[in-house]
């Protein structure tokens, strides 16, 4: 495929997406705002984990500091929604930045203990706090507005697609991957790897906290034990690995398709589809490991051994 | 000639162990300066600190007159100093091209290159060290002499004013390395300084314009190639007592 036709699918599927709130129904927008925050979660997981190679258990935190700063703004301090996303994204940055330099010195499973640590104790601190509303919650006020929340997501969605493309074609971006690559490498090669970690972490974090935000406004409530769900976390690498982590579309193909696929089960098969969902996680993991993005790539050489390849090369 | 490097009483330990023992030295502009010594000598350690992927417990290293002891690695890479690794570090997933291209990215500092221009530069060292027709291959493709060579390419790429060798010669046949010496002589040419770590005596003793000799971690010689190899205490350290 040209570079044209990709850009002109992206464009049109934009355009189709956006569309959905004038023919879809109730449900299906719905299902496409809460597919989309998702989708935005896995792509901002995308730059922490994907292309610096860093797997961030701290991004549920990132998520919940978005959504409390639109919650504080607008409960607390009569603020409009906006105010409280930048206030959000503020605090997500800021916390990326003074956890990133003691965190982002370790590596591999140590930084994902780190990382997993800190939803619960953030969680615990805001549970204490006043101005969060200590362990009962926040109510904002409603919005009886989905078209407005499903376009604010794609639009999230789309600015972190873009900022993804961006990496893959930038001095910064390269430098993210010689991290993931080989970090001393990276290092002698004049990569400021402490600070480009940060970077992208902070980065990461800045995504989740607007779509923490999107979705504190579109619930209307928020405690400590729903913004910084741990679950959150591990679905965004699902969705990300699924999809194909280091890519500019996978992981956002990847919220798509399960969230589908985990949509359906859970209409069809209502009390086992936890089982269900389960099954496909782990066939995808032992088939294709490297994620969708991979199969496009060598499907068209290698066929259905493709899959073969997969479970012989990781000794299932 | 003046010094580009000064290596000043620099002593590096380990839990127990001293890996390097009160080295000095100094290497001279537009010199060839190769370094060898038994398994376990301390070689790559001493790279290791004069790149800045470890610091020495004490000890001054100074670089064109000024102390970059303190200085994190990706500074000294900035400044001019170019590494390879004895166990590569390739960027596995990358293809061989980019992986040079990082260096022409981030070997000048804040600076930015375009990534276009960096993949140029890239493209040219990549057939200086004779990996052109692999550019478009992942590095993890290439087998270990085409390892050894993009090692030598990433670090080019740098346009470093030293260049730090650490056995990139090890694994290689003899076409191979003559042909890996005749880069690097080149590379001397063009102007860069090189330190070379070596375990083929052979072929380092024809490349050296001087050559340092470690032993458990001590400078035991310094010197003209001939006279170093000649030394009693060197092949004492090399062959053992009884046969010196």
């Amino acid at each position: 495929m040209s570079k044209t036709i990709r850009i002109a699918i992206a464009v049109l599927v934009v355009i189709v997406l956006a569309a959905v709130p004038w023919f879809g129904s109730d449900v299906v927008v719905q299902f496409g705002i809460s597919t989309l925050i998702l989708a935005v979660l896995a792509q901002g997981w995308n730059i922490i984990g994907g292309y610096t190679g860093y797997a961030s258990f701290g991004n549920s935190t990132f998520f919940g500091l978005g959504a409390y700063g639109v919650g504080i703004a607008m409960v607390q301090w009569n603020l409009p929604f906006w105010v409280g996303m930048v206030f959000g994204a503020v605090m997500a940055v800021a916390f990326a930045i003074l956890l990133g330099i003691p965190v982002l010195r370790l590596r591999g499973h140590y930084f994902a203990i780190a990382t997993l640590a800190l939803a619960q104790v953030v969680a615990a601190i805001v549970s204490n706090i006043p101005l969060f509303g200590e362990n009962i919650g926040l109510v904002l006020p409603p919005l009886n507005n989905d078209a407005m929340f499903y376009e604010l997501s794609l639009a999230l969605l789309v600015a972190a697609t873009l900022t993804v493309w961006w990496l893959t074609r930038s001095r910064f971006g390269f430098g993210l991957i010689a991290i993931r690559e080989n970090e001393e490498g990276a290092a002698v090669m004049g990569v400021d790897t402490t600070r480009y970690k940060i970077m992208a972490f902070a980065l990461s974090g800045l995504f989740s906290a607007l779509a923490g935000g999107i979705q504190a406004y579109w619930i209307t409530f928020l405690d400590p034990a729903s913004a910084f769900d741990i679950s959150l976390n591990v679905k965004m690498i699902i969705m990300a690995v699924f999809g194909g982590p280091g890519t500019i579309f996978g992981p956002v193909v990847g919220a798509f398709v399960l969230s589908a696929i985990s949509e359906v089960l859970s209409s069809e098969v209502t009390n086992i589809a936890g089982l269900f969902f389960g099954i496909v996680v782990v066939a995808a993991v032992v088939l294709m490991p490297r994620g969708l993005a991979d199969i496009v790539r060598h499907f068209r050489s290698s066929g259905w051994r493709y899959f073969a390849q997969n479970i012989r090369a990781h000794r299932i | 000639m003046s010094a580009i490097l000064e290596i000043d009483h620099v002593t590096r330990r380990f839990a127990g162990l001293v890996a390097v023992s009160d080295v000095s030295f100094a290497l001279n502009e537009g010199e060839i300066l190769g370094v060898i010594g038994p398994n376990g000598a301390g070689k790559t350690t001493l790279v290791s600190l004069i790149s800045g992927t470890l610091t020495p417990s004490s000890g001054d290293i100074r670089f064109q007159g000024q102390s970059i002891t303190s200085l994190p690695a990706f500074r000294r890479a900035r400044l001019g100093i170019g590494r390879t690794f004895q166990i590569m570090r390739p960027f596995p997933g990358l293809s061989v091209l980019d992986n040079v291209a990082v260096g022409a990215l981030f070997g000048h500092g804040e600076e930015s290159t375009a990534l276009q221009e960096a993949r140029e530069k890239a493209r040219r060292h990549l057939e200086f060290v004779g990996l052109g027709r692999f550019a478009d291959q992942r590095a993890d493709e290439l087998g270990g002499p085409g390892r050894k060579r993009l090692e030598l390419a990433k670090a080019l790429a740098m346009e470093p004013k030293l260049l730090l060798c650490d056995e990139v010669m090890a694994g290689l046949n003899h076409v191979e390395i003559d042909e890996v010496i005749d880069v690097i002589r080149k590379v001397r040419d063009s102007g860069i300084t090189v330190l070379v770590i070596e375990h083929v005596i052979k072929a380092i003793k024809s490349l050296s314009d001087r050559l340092l000799v470690l032993h458990h971690g001590e400078k035991i010689a310094d010197g003209e190639p001939d006279v170093v190899l000649s030394d009693k205490t060197v092949v004492e350290a090399y062959l053992g007592k009884r046969r010196a």
